[in-house]
């Protein structure tokens, strides 16, 4: 019967391994170790880059001594060019000097229109390079110091050339006497010029309105437009007459402590309001900050603070508030200069001087002069201040400061800004024109991250993974082998799809809707729930006809019909629940989109949570269902069947058996489906409308980190603050993920411990 | 058939007429003429407002000269200093002027200031819907339905029935806009809102056209874009400004400066000061300019430049 077997000489070395699988093993292990160091050093060099980008914002200013002019001229005046090469000083005379600091050249250019006038008042605003003069025998004009950069063929350093432009004189009217005080505002088109005539108890002060007519094409015209006497509003005798910049407005500091704000605009000049900043002393200076929204006002004992513009207490009218205090400078002069840049300022008393910023409230640099100072000046590029002794020596100093809008405050805390009636979060990064103060509290965009990745699990998570115990648990393999991967390809769609989807078409079209959506959320489980039971109470005859896991087959009909008639029934329920009452006419309307606003408070928006969570489902649905439904596969064969065995029904076996030892697998498939929504960019950006609101209301928009940075990078010039912030927000990102994903793997270690059978 | 292809062309004649009659086109623009030896790269990165301009005028440059490549990227004013200061673009688009902080970023790479040039007038436009039925709208009220801050003093618009609409009593106003890397964003926020902030609701959009969709699919909504822009979906709302009449967003009134949003297009380029532009770029200037640049502006929605002002423009990038 048997065969026998033919003796074969065995090869001695079949036990060894053949030299190309070695080879190959070791040029495997190599290539291994290489790629996975590859990938650390990759992630730190991700790290790295980002640090880089992220730390410059939380350093301080720098200040060092950079060069000095020798005695010129007592600088009554002191201004400087925007390369702060060629500061310029006045003292009320025919001629204005110029100094070239690196060469020490002098250049004296006369101002056109003063020969033989007495000035007996003088004013600078740095941001037009204006001075503005008044006279003795009652006139008031002015004049602008332009610098221009001439450029050389044989590539020497340009050079700075200035230049003085006379400016319209007008004569006054009101009043009599020499000018004491004068101050010009000008926005270009309004500008005003508020001059006092006189000292003491006959003074009196006046506002001229000026407009400059100016189409598209053409020079304008400057014409003066009134002459309003505004002695009889003052309480006592104005001792600082302030015109804001861009024309708008006048400040009076009178000497009996309160300060009047006037308000110039097409229809006239009106006293608006008068406070007493200093509780009845009057403030020594008044300075505008850059854009002349707020003023920086400082008291006789050097006490420093900021007041603003805005509408208190759901006024109608913006009039000043105090929104901030400084800390008080020391004895001495107080020495004032805004930067044209931002919102910092140099201030400081005698020798101290210091470079605060309104916005972070923050001092971004300290240091004490060699000189004492009786002028300070800095330039339009805020890159070098000057500040002149009374003798007229005049130190340059070189100031570095990059980011003075940064600071953990200005980010996470909440602040102030300019027109607000309150401390708010706000994120608004950049706006058109140069005095914009840029809000970058990344608070709404981490709420906004938040929301949008809430709404989006809230639907996902159900939805995944009941798919997920059903398809592990009770589907029949030959429909588990279609369904499967036709959720993977779920995963597949590229997120730009859906998020056009979500704001071009699904949007317009649920905005209508909500009544049936919401009867929809509530009917379809419902009704789920309402045939299984039937089901179960139906003879077993019947049920027989049917093989285990094929039951989905009489639910799927029952469902599109409770979906299909919620939808339409949606409208009736509107009809009847969500009716609008209009507040003035008693009118109702029934429609869901007045009638939340009205019910909650907060804002119905076209592009919304809502959309959001339902697409973004679609992003994460695959994902943990995917996972989860193979951490429930994976459960070993022999616990199913040993609990089948003693007696356990389907559900039995699913609820005490596959979902404890899954949990882990479970979980982690959850903390991925979070990680995908959290950095989910493009359906943000297209279905959120981007709005920086921070409301939990689902039927509003959101702005979330990752939008955000997609949205603003491309603008964000390299190196500025508003790019560092962005990476910020990244590095936050990341910071989120990553400690959700620890807490969550830690979570994760532990199910396991506790699950542990195998 | 013959009859109704007439009738077709008839038709088509009939529609072009109406952009014939309201023709701003100066008579004095120079028509452009081709030189010999331009050819090479041109790349120009900036404003989504300009971005259909500038494929027409490109398009129509590479007609003259077939071996010129323009490459046009156009998503908002803001990335056009960036990419001139990385060299990325020699043509940099704006809706808006260069701000202080952009031109010292320049100044402080090359030496020099950026030098600007205007290449047509648009006027800036508040579009409703279609079926908007509002007479007009005044630049108080607009700030007053955009901005949180208000700085014109009107109290706060949101739904329809505060501009006197009362058939829409009670229906919020959709707000669409621009993201803050576009220039109209900054152009609107500067002029219309004084300064002041918008509104967080105001939903931005990364383009003029998704404002202009968004706005031709929202019944209740208000938008702004460029008048280039304007589909049959919208309907461009006049505007009042200090005179308290409402103006249409026309050639006239933008030139005149009766309509409040009215501004000029603008290209940045790096010219070397005492230098002439690099032919290119120049030429491609000189092109834009033209007459035939020129006809490429109005066919595309925004307004020609006078002769005058494009030929100085012209002149001092030759210097």
């Amino acid at each position: 019967m048997n065969t026998p077997r033919t003796e074969k000489a065995l090869d001695p070395k079949r036990f060894e391994v053949s030299w190309a699988t070695l080879w190959f093993d070791r040029f495997m292990g190599i290539a291994i170790r290489f790629g996975g160091i590859g990938v650390i050093v990759a992630v730190f060099g991700i790290f790295f880059f980002i640090g880089k980008e992220v730390v410059p914002l939380f350093k301080s200013a720098k200040v060092e001594a950079a060069g000095q002019v020798s005695k010129v001229v007592l600088p009554r005046i002191l201004g400087v060019d925007e390369w702060g090469e060629m500061p310029f000083f006045y003292d009320g005379g025919t001629n204005v000097t110029f100094v070239d600091v690196e060469k020490g050249t002098r250049t004296e250019l006369e101002i056109p229109g003063l020969e033989g006038v007495e000035i007996t008042s003088l004013s600078h605003d740095a941001v037009h390079q204006r001075i503005s003069v008044g006279t003795s025998d009652g006139r008031v004009g002015s004049f602008l110091v332009g610098y221009a950069r001439e450029f050389n063929d044989d590539g020497t350093p340009p050079k700075v050339v200035p230049s003085v432009t006379a400016e319209p004189w007008f004569t006054l009217e009101k009043g009599a006497g020499p000018v004491t005080e004068v101050s010009y505002g000008d926005s270009g088109a309004g500008r005003v010029i508020a001059v006092k005539r006189g000292v003491g108890e006959n003074s009196t002060v006046a506002i001229l309105r000026l407009a400059m007519k100016r189409g598209l094409v053409g020079a304008g015209k400057l014409s003066l437009v009134d002459e309003i006497d505004v002695t009889k509003d003052l309480g006592a005798e104005a001792t600082i007459l302030r015109a804001s910049e861009n024309g708008a407005m006048v400040l009076i500091a009178c000497s009996n402590g309160e300060v009047d704000y006037f308000l110039a605009d097409s229809g006239g000049v009106s006293k608006r309001q008068t406070f007493k900043p200093f509780d009845g002393v009057a403030p020594r200076q008044i300075n505008y900050l850059f854009g002349g929204v707020s003023v920086i006002m400082t008291g006789s004992d050097g006490q420093q603070e900021q007041w603003s513009l805005f509408r208190q207490d759901g006024a109608s009218e913006r009039l000043f508030g105090e929104v901030q205090i400084f800390p008080a400078l020391g004895e001495g002069r107080v020495h004032f200069a805004a930067s044209q840049r931002n919102r910092s300022f140099l201030t400081g008393s005698g020798r101290n001087l210091s470079i605060r910023h309104s916005t972070s409230g923050a001092t971004r640099w300290e240091g004490t002069l060699d000189i004492d100072p009786v002028s300070v000046a800095l330039d339009a590029k805020g890159m070098h201040f000057f500040a002149a002794a009374a003798d007229g020596s005049t130190l340059r100093y070189k100031v570095d400061d990059h980011h003075p809008d940064a600071g953990w405050h200005a980010f996470f805390g909440k602040v102030w800004y300019e027109g607000g009636s309150q401390p708010v979060f706000h994120w608004q990064s950049t706006g058109g024109s140069d005095d914009f103060e840029p809000k970058l509290s990344l608070m709404p965009l981490i709420f906004g991250s938040l929301k949008g990745t809430l709404y989006a699990l809230l639907f996902s998570i159900p939805v995944a993974l009941l798919a997920a115990v059903f398809s592990a648990a009770f589907l029949p393999l030959e429909v588990k082998r279609i369904v499967k991967p036709v959720m993977e390809i779920m995963s597949s769609l590229p997120s730009v799809v859906l998020g056009f989807l979500a704001g071009l078409w699904l949007a317009p079209i649920l905005e209508n809707r909500v009544p049936s959506v919401m009867l929809i959320v509530i009917c379809v489980p419902l009704c789920a729930l309402l045939v299984g039971y039937g089901w179960c109470r139906l003879p077993i005859a019947i049920r027989n006809r049917f093989e285990g896991g094929r039951e989905w087959l009489v639910v799927i009909p029952f469902i599109a019909l409770a979906g299909f008639a919620a939808w339409h029934l949606g409208p009736v329920i509107e009809r009847m629940l969500f009716i609008y009452k209009d507040p003035a006419t008693g009118k109702e309307i029934a429609d869901f989109r007045l009638w939340w606003p009205q019910f909650s408070g907060t804002s119905f928006e076209q592009r919304n949570s809502m959309v959001l969570g339902f697409i973004m489902g679609f992003a994460v649905i695959p994902v943990i269902f995917t996972i989860s439904e193979d951490a429930l596969s994976n459960v070993p064969k022999s616990l199913t069947a040993a609990a089948s065995a003693l007696g356990a029904n389907r559900w039995q076996v699913v609820w005490t058996v596959m979902l404890p030892v899954a949990s882990s697998g479970i979980f982690s498939a959850l903390m991925i489906g979070f990680g995908r929504a959290v950095g989910e960019t493009m359906i943000m950006v297209m279905a959120t409308g981007n709005t920086p609101v921070m409301e939990w209301n689902i039927f509003n928009g959101l702005r979330s980190l990752s939008a955000n940075i997609a949205v603003e990078l491309p603008e964000a010039p390299v190196g500025s603050t508003h790019y560092r912030t962005l990476f910020l927000g990244a590095v936050v990102l990341f910071g989120m993920t990553f400690v959700m994903n620890t807490i969550a793997e830690v979570l994760r270690q532990r199910l396991r411990e506790r699950n542990k059978i195998v | 058939m013959k009859i109704s292809s007439l009738y077709l062309a008839g038709a088509m004649f009939a529609a072009l007429p109406m952009n014939a009659e309201e023709s701003h086109l100066d008579p004095a623009l120079p028509e452009y003429k081709a030189v010999s030896g331009v050819s090479g790269n041109l790349s120009s990165i900036g404003s989504d407002t300009l971005n259909n301009l500038m494929t027409l005028w490109a398009e129509g440059f590479k007609k003259a000269y077939p071996n010129v490549n323009v490459q046009i990227e156009g998503k908002g004013t803001s990335t056009a200093p960036p990419a001139l200061i990385e060299g990325t673009a020699q043509i940099g688009p704006m809706s808006r002027p260069m701000k202080a902080e952009e031109i010292d970023a320049f100044e402080k790479k090359f030496g020099y200031k950026p030098t600007e040039v205007n290449v047509a007038i648009d006027a800036l436009a508040v579009f409703g819907h279609k079926d908007n039925p509002l007479e007009g709208i005044t630049m108080k009220q607009v700030d007053a339905i955009f901005s949180s801050t208000r700085k014109k003093g009107g109290d706060e618009i949101t739904e329809w029935g505060q501009l006197g609409l009362d058939a829409w009593k009670g229906r919020a106003i959709s707000l669409f806009g621009r993201n803050s890397a576009s220039g109209t964003y900054g152009f609107f926020q500067e002029h219309a809102l004084s300064k002041g902030d918008f509104k967080t609701s105001v939903k931005e959009q990364p383009g003029s056209s998704a404002v202009v969709q968004g706005v031709g699919a929202d019944i209740y909504a208000l938008g702004y874009s460029g008048i280039g822009y304007k589909t049959s979906g919208v309907r461009a709302l006049p505007l009042a400004g200090d005179d308290g009449k409402f103006h249409e967003p026309t050639y006239d009134n933008a030139l005149s400066g009766d309509y409040p949003l009215a501004r000029f297009l603008l290209v940045y380029v790096n010219k070397k000061p005492g230098q002439p532009l690099d032919k290119l770029t120049l030429e491609f200037l000189t092109f834009v300019l033209s007459k035939e640049g020129q006809m490429i502006v109005e066919k595309d929605g925004y307004y020609p430049m006078p002769a005058e002002l494009a030929a100085e423009v012209v002149e001092s990038l030759k210097k």
